[in-house]
């Protein structure tokens, strides 16, 4: 059968290889004999007959060679026979190929380190059945923003909608849980009852939410992860058993969620919202909403569909002002998830890419460089019979070899890698549990070696196989002038080392600016030497209860300051550098003109000269001294503003320049009741300095502070400045609160902590762009030192010619330095034109510098150039070192 | 399995040496002289074509060899022609028959 023949032929080509080179060695021989005989035969000299047979088979060699190629499975065999050529090759060199394995292995390492960060946030889809169809929906504000939905306009885009197959509303807290073995803060998300539905996620243990479960005044359920449930609820089969105290209300587990389910970011338990009743009001955003699509419906389609709800709520709402939506919007969810990292990421891998690039390039060099000493022995192999195809295969071949080898060094690399990114990373980096070196990430790699090597390889096999090869055998002459055309490509090469390595440097030098500038600004507070703590009390609705709390913090905040060494204990609603206030509208008003209805106040909402916007802080006296905020003017809370006396505010600079331009405000009487629902008035005291709430390189913001005590709140951060260590601190204080309440949790860090991750992302950008534009540069300079070298060695018998004929060795400085140059300038142009094109994209990551920044482009050309002449200088000086006798007797 | 077409140029090639081959086993040499004595001296097959060629027709199981004497009684590499040769020679000659009537028609037409 010819399918059982070709099978035996080709294992036979395989494994039984050198009988069949014998075996058609005989026979061409044998042939030479026969054609010999018959030509002898006809009438030739015996010596006449051999030449003849020659010419006519026309060279031994090369028809075994025909014949092998024609042969089955024979490409396999040759393949084996290239690679374990090309090892030789690499063998023989073996600090060349040291060194472009290793710049293989770096930059391939580099860029599948980044690229799995990038997949795994990005790329990666998200952890649901059909993540593709899960949406979230926004509102869109007045000024064009993303914002969160209010209760009713939830409502309608819930019952109005044609496009969601379920819709949910979410939010999330981190509160005090107890009633397991240990109290804990534990982020908590209040969900509608068809969340889980979205998310098309069902308990592995129990059941999910139903409607009623979310109905005012259900007995209040819960569904709890699957790690919580390992961890504080000992894996308990028997639901009904299971209680949680959350935040002070006694809850019923009713179901686990599967282990991989952790919607919103790090919450460990579901609650139904709304066991208290809605919000009415269409301005207050406390929600974020999610929706699955119904089958066939497009993104674009529930665009236009909660878009015209939103636009109709606008036109017919009767609470009108800049705090009513405008619009609404939908988006993927991963999108709207991770939409704020991508700029960042991209350019990240944007930049190794260009790090790639820079390595490629000098491999390419090295690779050029043996090929060019290689000419003789391509000559010989192609007079031997080798088609310039199977030539080009070997160079292809041993590319792919550094390649692989650098590629599977590089992933080694990339694994350890990827951990360190993981724990360098900002904390807001979305998504970074789904980071890892994973199967595409792997396939990247492979791919990405595979193309660097068909890239390399492609590259070295038609520079050095093209042109006449046989003139390669002719002795001597053409060693320089046939190296003349590799060593133009080499510096191309070099010149656009140069350019790429000039945008990555100077992309780097505008974001380490950005980082020096942003750290200039003064955030206006002191940052040193401060504990902060958080505590979270029940969250209470009754005016009484809430006095108790303030009452509670009171005694906590007195006891905190007998600590020894703590000088100052305040209190803050909300750490600056930790996402910052929330803010609203307050109105300007005396207590006679405090309306009555809701009417009265939406009329008010007309009155322009009433309204003031600000950000809502609540603190205590201590929390100003605490962080050195400094009083400008007036006074800040003290012991008289108790529960009952008049209510005060301090407010910020800009705030009181702002809205009370050419006024004192202190004195004056403002209503800010949306926030915390208490409508008595506040009356100004004092004004305090601005701080840089939204991190450094946000503008300070309008901000009014009240009092603590006044105005108690369950969750607060309290601040200790002191000299003593932070362990001993820290354990006295937790000592006190367990004292007052030993359910209650909490969470202990230092302000410098705080402070510094507020710079995370800033400094994760600084740092990688930074090192791939270091290595960049190291690899540029060897690139450089290396075709220079290359060029002098290539060089020594002109030198010698020219030193002998008088040139001193200042000429022959100069010579070879103004070779260099020449290919610096060209690369430094092409660099500058290219930065001046790119940066543009780093533009919103940058602050207080522009993405031309004079300052940035010269100092990095300058440090370029002069690492640049640095690589040429070594060679030129060797090259005057050229004795003329030795070069000239050289070969 | 039916035997697949092979190109133009090749499958002449195929065919001059499978039809040589009729007559009986053979040396390369003999097949080469023979394809000239056949083709009455228009087709010369240089080793370079014929010793692939050959390999190739052995490994697709047409044609099979053995080392045999010479009439000098020199060893040399001797081919016959397998079942499967025969079925690729009908083919080919039946291909061939197809492509000279059409290429005849296509030069009758002015």
């Amino acid at each position: 059968m010819p399918l059982f023949v070709k099978a035996r032929s080709f294992l036979r080509n395989l494994f039984l290889s050198h009988r069949v080179e014998v075996d058609l060695d005989q026979e061409v021989h044998s042939h030479l004999g026969l054609l010999t005989e018959e030509n002898i035969r006809a009438g030739m000299s015996p010596e006449e007959a051999q030449r003849a047979a020659r010419i006519e088979l026309g060279g031994i060699e090369q028809v075994k060679e025909q014949v092998r190629e024609a042969g089955l499975g024979n490409w396999l065999h040759s393949v084996v026979s290239d690679c374990r050529y090309g090892l030789r090759q690499l063998r023989k060199n073996p600090g060349a190929t040291a060194v472009m394995v290793f710049t293989l292995a770096l930059a391939i390492g580099a860029t599948t380190a980044i690229f799995s960060v990038v997949y795994g946030v990005l790329l990666r889809p998200l952890p649901y059945t059909d993540a593709n169809r899960i949406m979230a929906v926004f509102e869109v504000s007045s000024e064009g923003h993303r914002s969160h939905l209010a209760d009713p306009n939830f409502d309608d885009f819930r019952d109005q909608n044609r496009s969601f197959q379920a819709i949910a509303k979410y939010n999330d807290d981190v509160v005090s849980v107890s009633g397991t073995s240990q109290p804990t803060r534990t982020t908590i998300a209040g969900v509608s009852p068809e969340f889980l539905k979205v998310f098309g996620v069902q308990p592995v243990l129990g059941r999910d939410f139903s409607a009623s479960d979310a109905r005012k005044g259900a007995s209040p359920t819960v569904l709890v992860s699957y790690g919580y449930w390992r961890q504080h609820l000992e894996s308990g089969q028997d639901l009904p058993q299971l209680h949680l105290k959350i935040a002070g209300a006694l809850y019923s587990v009713i179901g686990v969620l599967p282990p991989e389910f952790r919607f919103p970011k790090d919450v460990d338990l579901w609650l139904p919202t709304d066991l208290g009743g809605e919000s009415q009001s269409r301005t207050s955003h406390n929600y974020l909403a999610v929706g699955r699509l119904r089958d066939g419906v497009t993104v674009r389609q529930a665009n236009g569909d909660i878009s015209a709800i939103a636009r109709r709520i606008h036109e017919t709402s009767s609470e009108q002002g800049e705090y009513l939506l405008k619009d609404g919007i939908v988006l993927p969810l991963q999108d709207s998830i991770t939409g704020e990292a991508r700029p960042a990421l991209l350019i990240l891998l944007g930049a190794v890419g260009f790090l790639l690039l820079v390595a490629c390039a000098n491999v390419a060099n090295l690779l050029l460089a043996q090929a060019s000493v290689r000419e003789r022995e391509l000559a010989i192999r192609s007079a031997l019979g080798a088609a310039r195809g199977r030539l080009i295969r070997q160079f292809l071949t041993e590319a792919f070899l550094l390649s692989l080898v650098g590629g599977g060094l590089g992933v080694l690399g990339a694994l350890a890698g990827v951990t360190g990114l993981i724990a360098l990373a900002p904390v807001n980096l979305p998504r970074l549990d789904s980071v890892s070196v994973n199967i595409p990430v792997l396939l990247f790699a492979l791919l990405l070696s595979t193309a660097v090597a068909a890239g390399l390889g492609a590259f070295t096999a038609i520079r050095a196989t093209s042109g006449d090869l046989r003139e390669g055998l002719e002795e001597g002459g053409r060693g320089q002038a046939g190296s003349q055309g590799s060593q133009r490509v080499g510096r191309i090469l070099v010149a656009a080392q140069i350019a790429i390595t000039l945008v990555l440097v100077v992309g780097a030098g505008l974001l380490g600016r950005s980082l020096l500038k942003v750290l200039e600004v003064n955030p206006g507070f002191r940052v040193d030497r401060i504990v902060t703590m958080d505590v979270s009390l029940p969250w209470m609705e009754d005016p009484q209860a809430k006095a108790s709390q303030g009452i509670f913090y009171s005694n906590l905040i007195d006891r905190l300051k007998q600590i020894p060494g703590v000088r100052k204990v305040g209190a803050v609603s909300n750490l600056p550098m930790e996402g910052g206030l929330p803010d609203g509208m307050f109105f300007l008003m005396t207590q006679n003109e405090i309306p009555n209805t809701d009417a009265g106040f939406a009329a008010l909402l007309q009155q322009k000269e009433r309204l003031g916007n600000a950000d809502f802080g609540v603190a205590t006296d201590g929390y100003f001294q605490v962080l050195g905020i400094p009083l400008i003017r007036g006074r800040l809370f003290d012991e008289h503003d108790g529960p009952d006396s008049p209510h005060v505010a301090v407010i910020s600079e800009s705030l009181a320049r702002d809205r009370w331009p050419n006024q004192d405000p202190i004195g004056h009487t403002i209503e800010f009741g949306n926030m915390d629902g208490d409508l008595r008035l506040l009356t100004i005291v004092g004004i305090v300095g601005d701080i840089h709430d939204y991190g450094l390189d946000a503008p300070p913001r309008p901000t009014v502070y009240v009092n603590l005590f006044q105005r108690p709140r369950a969750a607060i951060t309290v601040t200790m400045l002191s000299d003593a260590d932070t362990g001993s601190v820290t354990s006295a204080a937790r000592g006190i609160l367990q004292d007052l309440d030993p359910e209650i949790p909490t969470r202990f860090r230092t302000f410098t902590q705080v402070y510094s991750a507020s710079l995370g992302s800033r400094r994760f950008n600084v740092i990688l762009i930074g090192s791939f534009g270091i290595t960049a540069l190291l690899l540029a300079t060897a690139g450089v030192f290396g075709v220079m070298a290359y060029s002098v060695s290539r060089r020594t018998r002109e030198i010698g010619v020219r030193v002998a004929l008088g040139a001193g060795s200042r000429d022959v400085l100069r010579m070879i330095l103004n070779q260099g140059l020449r290919t610096i300038f060209i690369g430094v142009a092409m660099g500058i034109a290219g930065s001046l094109a790119l940066t543009r994209t780093v533009e919103s990551l940058l602050f207080g510098v522009t993405a031309t920044d004079p300052l940035t482009f010269g100092g990095v050309t300058l440090l370029l150039v002069g690492a640049a002449l640095l690589a040429c200088f070594i060679p030129a000086r060797r090259a005057t070192k050229v004795d003329p006798l030795v070069a000239l007797r050289y070969e | 399995m039916s035997p697949e077409p092979t190109s133009l140029l090749q499958g002449t090639l195929d065919l001059l040496i499978l039809k040589s081959l009729i007559a009986g086993e053979m040396h390369g040499l003999g097949i080469s002289r023979r394809i000239q004595q056949i083709t009455g001296g228009t087709f010369v097959v240089k080793p370079g074509s014929l010793f692939p060629a050959l390999h190739r027709m052995e490994e697709e199981g047409w044609i099979s060899s053995f080392w045999g004497e010479s009439e000098n009684n020199r060893r040399a590499k001797y081919y016959r022609l397998c079942k499967a040769g025969l079925k690729q020679l009908e083919v080919e000659t039946e291909r061939w028959g197809r492509i000279s009537w059409a290429i005849a028609q296509a030069l009758e037409v002015s």
